[in-house]
């Protein structure tokens, strides 16, 4: 694999996650990821679910038992907007590993940076540029992101911070 | 313009098989030339050689960046034509 800037790889990024955005159709917010691993893309049958459980190690993680469906393993007593921001994160993890996924090189290209690549994905997939851009162009102000978008507060002002300086001109 | 077109081809990517496997056997070219690239990027990007469609994706990405910032540098004026307005630009050429 050839040797790949942080621009790029979050450029990839962003395009995978518009991929999916363009897959479920939605053009407001919030973006349904929940709908989007109950019911995914026939080419990922059998890479996207969501199991609830009651742990206090971690919020969610993938997993894909041998010969069976991957799913998600999510906390069940996580906040709305924290389990939606842990179910997509980890919703990278699923496109790994998938078969698709592997076709397409995507576990040489970013596995190296799973954890800053799985949360930058997941920004972008609950908060896409576009989506922020009408937000914004509607007076949308920064405080209301966190609700608009059902995504943690500290996700909103991330992307209200990288939409600015880097969205917009990009 | 066309780091949009490259945008929704990886977008695309991820649903439809079809852009991987086009890649895989060698026919990426058929799909690129199905895209509204510059005949100079067309050819470009048909021709690529990748490891995998993310590495061809990423490669793709230096060379419609490069090809876009070529163009900006393109677009901009001359410092010989200086920074009068064409208005005021006329008027002194028409004194003269």
């Amino acid at each position: 694999m050839i040797p790949i800037t942080r621009e790029e790889r979050q450029w990839f990024l962003r395009s995978l996650a518009q991929g999916l955005i363009d897959y479920l159709g939605v053009q407001e917010p919030p973006v349904p990821v929940e709908d989007l691993l109950k019911n995914p893309p026939p080419l990922y049958d059998s890479d996207f679910g969501v199991v609830d459980m009651y742990s206090n190690l971690w919020d969610a993680t993938f997993a894909r038992p041998p010969s069976q469906r991957g799913s998600i393993f999510v906390r069940i007593d996580l906040d709305p907007e924290e389990r939606r921001f842990a179910l997509a994160r980890e919703t990278l993890s699923a496109l790994i590993t998938s078969k698709q996924g592997r076709a397409m090189g995507l576990f040489d290209l970013l596995l190296p940076h799973l954890r800053e690549s799985a949360e930058y994905f997941a920004s972008h997939l609950l908060a896409p540029a576009t989506m922020l851009k009408a937000y914004h162009e509607q007076g949308g102000r920064a405080r209301g992101i966190s609700k608009t978008f059902a995504i943690p507060p500290f996700v909103a002002l991330q992307r209200w911070e990288d939409f600015h300086a880097i969205d917009q001109t990009s | 313009m066309s780091m949009e077109i490259l945008n929704k081809l990886v977008a695309r990517s991820i649903i439809d098989p079809g852009v991987v496997q086009a890649f895989s056997t060698g026919r990426i070219g058929e799909v690129i030339s199905e895209l509204d690239f510059s005949a100079e990027l067309c050819d470009r990007l048909s021709h690529i050689e990748a490891e995998s469609w993310a590495e061809y994706a990423v490669l793709a990405y230096r060379y419609v960046k490069a090809a876009e910032e070529r163009e900006v540098r393109i677009q901009l004026p001359s410092p010989l034509e200086g920074l009068l307005p064409d208005q005021k630009r006329a008027e002194d050429e028409q004194a003269a």
